[in-house]
């Protein structure tokens, strides 16, 4: 009887399992492609490198190295940031320490001042070195801030509708992402101002696996508004290198780590 | 020390020709024109209708040492950033200025190194230094140079230590560099011999310390986060690095006092900003009591800042720095009749809001000093257009203003000036 019991009990379970299986739930689908876009390994490196164009078609290039390591899967994380391009920032590092509940703590290292600056940083909806890209897009939106729906799904995607819970600390009204079926990757974010026309656009052209993990390799962000775009490639694209937590401090905002940075 | 550095380089670079497949260093750096207009002549300085007329070239390297060198391991990495200048306010050559030549090592786990020149700064403030005493070139910013002129080098070796629970960076200085500060030339200053703004009829002159053991200064900073909040303390012994201090009253001579400075800072997180407080006690060794008029008394600084984000690109700060003579009474019972002589208390507000436009190709700036105290102020006023990723203009105006001649910025009130800068990067 037993026996009996239990097989019918874990035969439900697997039934339901199947059918979360088959359609995942919205919350589920966007926290995995969050986690694919922004938590993949533990850590991470690449060399970054950004070109600006604006309406007149005059380009200005932006070339980073940034390392990434996560203190909590889909939660908190550090970034470091050394700037190799253009000349007049070459040398500055920046470092991150992203929290969802509060404020990010940010700091700047000027070398030809030997300064560390603290930077106030309650807008993360300003612009990322000056392109089209915001610091959210760069290190991501809290999903606790939106309300997600899945509005519509084909053969190779989900779209999901964004909304967020306090309209009064951004610009859009809402903006809704592509997600790709097979692997969780987003492949194309829409923004929608608050007259519900769509002004900004985000797109990933290319993906590649990197060690075993789907990863946006070029990614272009649109203004529709201003006619402008960045279209940014990632290279030397390295995960779980086993960058210390030590990283992420004063010593090497002062004393960039050589070993993570080549110029 | 310049000797020293320059003989590391040849053989860094020696070391990098014998490593087969070793990296050259790759070079960066600017030429740019500057000129700076008065507002109003100054018929007191060299020349009464500008304060500033420069080209400058500068040439920097960050040189990762390659391998098969014994300082690759320790991570070992050269900097050296040098300018050509041609200073035509005084009609000089080209003159070359060595801003940095300094090899940074880490030996181990728990220490970096660098020695060498190189630029030293540390404290929480903004334009507003309380436990930072390394050289500054106070003439370079009214003038308009490049902020990273505010600060000049020091040939010193800097240590930094990492072990558990405190960070230990500690300064050793050799040779002692006072700072640039306005001396007639180019920028006004109050001459309490010729009782006013002496320009360039001043005869006084700063008696620097000898070189000798005695005199090497040395600082330390102890400091660790608590949370996301920095805790700091300071110590430095040396001297001021402005001379403040009489040595000989008939011959006009000044001289940089002795001095201890024992301070602490906290900066965090605050009212949706970051908020930060900074103390330094200032013991004048030399007049610890404060009854010699010759030489500056010892001091108290405080000072408490605030900087928001507001969206949008703009950003604002706010400072409150307030400084207290010490032994006050000791100091004015030995006051002659004639002296001129300095109230108890300082205080000076400062106000900064920053903006940017067009991406951030388009910065605004005002940046303004006010001290109800002195009745006196100084206003900065600065726009820069990053033209291209090559090419930037930077433009501004420096007013500085004062009810009395004697003060900071009223010293100056004859030298408002607007300067622009223009540059090409590569």
């Amino acid at each position: 009887m037993k026996r009996v019991l239990l097989f019918i009990l874990v035969g439900f379970f697997l039934v339901i399992n199947n059918g979360w299986g088959q359609e995942p739930n919205v919350d589920e689908i966007v926290a995995k492609a969050n986690n694919l876009a922004y938590y993949q390994g533990k850590d991470g490196s690449a060399k970054v490198n950004m070109v600006i164009t604006d309406a007149q078609g005059r380009t200005r290039q932006r070339q980073l190295t940034i390392l990434r390591m996560d203190i909590q899967e889909g939660g908190d994380q550090k970034y470091y940031v050394y700037f190799h391009k253009p000349t007049d920032v070459k040398d500055m590092t920046y470092i991150v320490w992203k929290h969802m509940d509060k404020d990010d703590d940010r700091w700047l290292y000027l070398p030809a001042m030997d300064l560390v600056r603290r930077i106030a940083s309650s807008d993360k909806r300003s612009s990322f070195v000056g392109s089209t890209f915001l610091y959210e897009d760069i290190s991501g939106r809290s999903i606790n801030l939106d309300i997600h729906e899945l509005v519509s799904t084909n053969a190779d995607f989900y779209i999901i509708k964004n909304t967020p819970k306090d309209a009064n600390t951004v610009e859009f009204s809402y903006y809704t992402v592509k997600i790709d079926k097979n692997n969780f990757i987003p492949m194309k974010a829409e923004y929608f101002d608050k007259t519900g026309k769509l002004y900004r656009t985000i797109e990933a052209l290319e993906v590649k696996e990197i060690q075993g993990y789907p990863t946006v390799t070029k990614m272009k962000a649109t203004d529709l508004n201003a006619n402008s775009y960045t279209v940014v490639e990632f290279s030397d694209i390295k995960y779980d290198i086993g960058i210390t937590e030590d990283i992420f401090t004063e010593r090497f905002l002062r004393t960039p780590p050589q070993q993570w940075i080549k110029e | 020390m310049k000797i020293a550095s320059v003989v590391l380089l040849a053989f860094i670079l020696f070391s990098a020709k014998q490593a087969q497949s070793a990296a050259l260093p790759v070079w960066h750096g600017f030429i740019e024109q500057d000129y700076g207009g008065l507002l109003s002549e100054d018929a007191l300085i060299k020349h009464k209708n500008y304060n500033m007329l420069e080209q400058r070239f500068q040439l920097k390297t960050r040189y990762a040492i390659p391998a098969e060198n014994i300082l690759s391991y320790w991570n070992g990495v050269l900097v050296y950033k040098g300018d050509f200048v041609v200073d035509e306010y005084f009609q000089t050559t080209a003159s070359y200025e060595l801003r940095e030549l300094n090899l940074v090592v880490s030996p181990n786990k728990i220490m970096d190194l660098k020695a060498g020149r190189q630029v030293l700064t540390w404290g929480t403030g903004d334009y507003i230094f309380v436990n930072d005493m390394f050289p500054k070139d106070y003439i370079s910013f009214y003038i308009g140079r490049d902020d990273e002129y505010l600060k000049k080098p020091s040939d010193a070796l800097r240590l930094y230590f990492y072990p558990q629970g405190v960070n230990i960076d500690f300064v050793l200085i050799p040779f002692f560099t006072p700072n640039t500060i306005p001396d007639g030339d180019r920028v006004s200053s109050f001459d309490s011999f010729e009782r006013g703004i002496a320009g360039r009829k001043t005869e006084r002159n700063a008696v620097k310390p000898a070189h000798k053991a005695r005199n090497i200064q040395y600082a330390w900073r102890l400091y660790r986060n608590i949370g996301n909040t920095e805790c700091a303390f300071y110590y430095f012994r040396g001297f001021d690095p402005s001379p403040k201090s009489y040595l000989d009253e008939a011959r006009h001579q000044l001289f940089y006092e002795r001095l201890d400075v024992y301070g602490s800072s906290v900066r965090g997180p605050f009212l949706g900003g970051i908020g930060n407080v900074e103390m330094g006690y200032l013991r004048s060794r030399q007049d610890n009591k404060g009854d010699n008029r010759l030489i500056e008394n010892s001091m108290l600084k405080w000072l408490f800042g605030y900087e928001k984000d507001l969206g949008n690109d703009l950003k604002i700060g706010l400072q409150y720095f307030f400084e207290q003579r010490l032994n006050y009474s000791n100091y004015t019972a030995n006051l002659l009749a004639n002296d001129y002589f300095w109230d108890e208390y300082h205080h000076v507000l400062t106000q900064r809001i920053t903006k940017l436009y067009r991406n951030q190709t388009v910065m605004l700036g005002l940046f303004n000093f006010w001290s109800p105290s002195d009745k006196d102020g100084y206003l900065r006023l600065s726009g820069a257009y990053d033209i291209s990723d090559q090419w930037k203009l930077t433009v501004g105006v420096n007013l500085p203003w004062g009810e009395d001649n004697l003060t900071d910025f009223g010293m100056m009130k004859k030298n408002k000036n607007f300067f622009v800068r223009l540059r090409y990067s590569f």
